[in-house]
């Protein structure tokens, strides 16, 4: 506005046209350096994870949505999978009535845990048994999707990121004569997503994934104490949808992208009745203050 | 009603006090966009004021059980998951309005004389806004809350003789743990209301000598001033819609692009997280403490002496600026340093924001050069200020005679 009276009364002298040049020169500077603050710094600490790949989920974004008959899947594979070392706490097995699991599925999960309907999505496995078995006490999953960086797709990662018997037989190849030549290394950094900067530490990795531990491509140090959750086939879905593991698992990561927030399609559908309200709100106010302002410009 | 207004004046004088502190409040009539930020910030306090109370009717300070009941405000109270979401995205925005407040009054050289003390409550009020936004993130009782806290406790162990026992007394206890969080709560209810109570004084010492302008010279009262209302009570409403629209844009569509994940595992004082940050706006403070580690022994309480100077080297700023000129508009060298000012604090972000042993260019600068080099560079600015206008080096292009 300051431009257009500046403009119409020709006011416009060089002095001010500088003065503006030098507010952008400094704007862009800004900017150069807000971005700076996206660059990727390499540490000791960053260098153990690797990127994480981007997935398509029907409720990210503004306008997403939950697919009840993948939250169904999904809670099924929950129950008859995770649920077996891990609780979901904040989440008690009626809710999942919520998107059209019948009564009589919510009660046959319930008692499949040792619960009733009305209570906690709890796992059957007592957490001093799973520590025995496992060295830890499996995390609840309740929040599981907001608590790790890369949200639901790092979820989706580590399920479907674990060393399938191509990438074992290919550990079993290289390491054959128990060294990593050059050539072998790039394909291995390119199948297994390691790191090639650190050719030395691979030798080690592959020697694991031989022995059989727990390799994952997306965890950070690759070597988890959980084993391969899901595999292709591991629960057999009413509906007739395929169940290959990455299917299992994106609708795993659906229904638990729904537990760690189950309010979160009220939070959007406000949202949009809200930001809606707001703009004519603030577009009436401006024009009221042109309005007033008309009188002092 | 006239009866009852005359009734009240001739006991508590509303009306005049409104007169002369709103209505005809006389303001500049040049003040552009930038001046919105004072207002907007004593609105932002209000909704965390409001928001804060709301979910403290929902809270409970119990290290076994606040996590929980985060959880249970986000699931079962009605509409408790936006007041949290409100009050969380809150504290940042808040910081974003103030920090542009600030920097907006160094820019137009708002902290110069008569405006000294106007200056020094407004830096009490950051300096109490930044200990209630540390306190108040403990409260979810998330991992980055427990160790946040750790961490910044812990700082207080390197004040001589009584650092350790400070330490314990502010913990209550040999280690962060429920009677930290219980005094964390009790400190976080208290100061925002205290902080209000300071916002008056700040105002009050605004309306003795009024506000600066673009230009920085003193106005003529009539000639180059407005009633505050309506002009401002519009344009503020006005500044005030546009803000709520980024701020509600956050809250219901990103509203945890503030947070960070780890504060969604509960805290487990057995296992340290990989990496400890604190929330972004003490990112540049937090950058100038890592950056003195060269002092060896010294170097913890070199570091908080420098994060605690950062912001105290702020009071000092109206007698190191001695240009006779306000605004940085007319002032060229001024406004160089000030852009160099700005970026440098959004450079020690970064720095603050990675590993400390992270680098970059793969591995060819490590980022405690970075974060050295800024630190000069935050504590250069003030130097520098001062030598170009106390020794007359800088020269000023001509201030108009009025606005």
């Amino acid at each position: 506005m300051n431009v257009l009276t500046a403009q119409t009364t020709g006011r416009a002298t060089v002095q001010t046209v500088g003065r503006r040049l030098g507010h952008w020169v400094s704007m862009l500077l800004l900017l150069v350096a807000s971005l700076a603050t996206l660059l990727p710094a390499t540490g000791a600490m960053a260098s153990g994870g690797v990127a994480i790949p981007k997935q398509n989920w029907s409720f990210a974004g503004m306008f997403g949505t939950f697919d009840n008959a993948a939250l169904k899947r999904g809670a099924q594979v929950a129950v008859q999978s995770c649920m077996t070392c891990h609780s979901i706490k904040y989440i008690k097995f009626d809710q999942l009535r919520q998107f059209g699991v019948s009564e009589q599925e919510v009660k046959t999960w319930a008692e499949s845990q040792g619960r009733t309907k009305k209570d906690a999505m709890l796992s059957g496995m007592e957490a001093a048994a799973a520590k025995e078995a496992f060295g830890v006490v499996p995390p609840d999953l309740s929040l599981i999707t907001k608590a790790r960086k890369g949200y639901e797709d790092y979820v989706f990662g580590i399920l479907t990121g674990y060393a399938s018997a191509a990438d074992v037989a290919l550990a079993q190849r290289v390491m054959a004569d128990g060294k990593v030549s050059g050539e072998e290394a790039k394909e291995v950094a390119s199948q297994l997503q390691l790191d090639l900067r650190h050719p030395d530490k691979m030798g080690e990795v592959l020697k694991r994934i031989v022995a059989g531990e727990n390799f994952n491509r997306y965890f950070p140090g690759h070597f988890f104490a959980m084993p391969a959750p899901l595999s292709d086939g591991a629960v057999v879905y009413s509906d007739g949808t395929e169940n290959s593991r990455n299917q299992l698992a994106r609708d795993v990561v659906t229904f638990l992208a729904w537990a760690a927030e189950p309010t979160q399609m009220e939070r959007k559908s406000l949202g949009i009745k809200v930001l809606l309200y707001l703009f004519v709100l603030t577009i009436m106010l401006y024009a009221v203050k042109r309005r007033i302002w008309a009188k002092v410009h | 009603m006239s009866k009852i207004m005359e009734w009240v004046d001739a006991r508590l004088p509303v009306t005049a006090l409104l007169k002369s502190q709103a209505t005809e409040y006389p303001t500049p009539k040049n003040l552009n966009y930038w001046w919105n930020f004072g207002s907007l910030a004593l609105f932002v306090l209000i909704i965390m004021i409001a928001t804060g109370l709301f979910l403290a009717m929902h809270y409970k300070a119990d290290a076994n059980q606040s996590f929980d009941v985060v959880e249970h405000i986000m699931r079962d109270v009605n509409y408790g998951w936006l007041l949290r979401y409100l009050h969380a995205n809150g504290a940042s925005f808040f910081f974003m309005v103030v920090y542009i407040h600030i920097l907006r009054g160094m820019y137009y050289g708002s902290y110069r004389k008569p405006r000294e003390i106007l200056w020094w409550f407004g830096i009490i009020i950051f300096f109490m806004m930044m200990a209630t936004a540390f306190m108040g993130y403990v409260l979810p009782w998330g991992q980055m809350s427990y160790w946040g806290a750790a961490v910044i406790t812990n700082l207080m162990s390197a004040i001589p003789i009584i650092g350790e026992d400070l330490v314990v007394w502010i913990w209550g206890g040999f280690s962060v743990g429920d009677p930290t969080l219980n005094r964390f709560f009790a400190l976080h209810f208290l100061l925002p209301l205290v902080i209000f109570g300071v916002v008056m004084v700040h105002m009050w010492a605004l309306h003795a000598v009024h506000s600066n302008n673009p230009v920085g010279i003193d106005v003529h009262e009539g000639k180059d001033t407005i009633p505050f209302h309506p002009y401002y009570t519009i344009k503020d409403l006005y500044g005030a819609g546009v803000f709520l629209i980024f701020f509600c844009a956050v809250v219901f569509y990103a509203p945890n692009f503030f947070l960070e994940p780890d504060n969604y595992i509960p805290a487990n004082p057995m296992q340290t997280p990989a990496h400890i940050v604190p929330e972004w706006y003490f990112l540049p403070f937090y950058a100038i403490l890592r950056s003195i580690d060269f002092l060896g022994s010294f170097s913890k309480l070199a570091g908080v002496i420098a994060m605690g100077g950062a912001i105290a080297i702020l009071f000092i700023l109206p007698f190191l600026d001695r240009s006779p000129v306000r605004s940085f508009r007319y002032r060229p060298l001024s406004k160089q340093l000030f852009w160099i000012f700005v970026v440098d604090c959004f450079v020690l972000g970064w720095v603050g924001y990675n590993p400390a042993d992270a680098a970059i260019f793969d591995g060819a600068l490590p980022l405690i050069i970075v974060g050295r080099t800024g630190t000069a560079l935050y504590f250069g600015y003030f130097f520098l200020l001062w030598v170009i206008t106390a020794f007359d080096i800088e020269k000023h292009t001509p201030v108009p005679k009025s606005i």
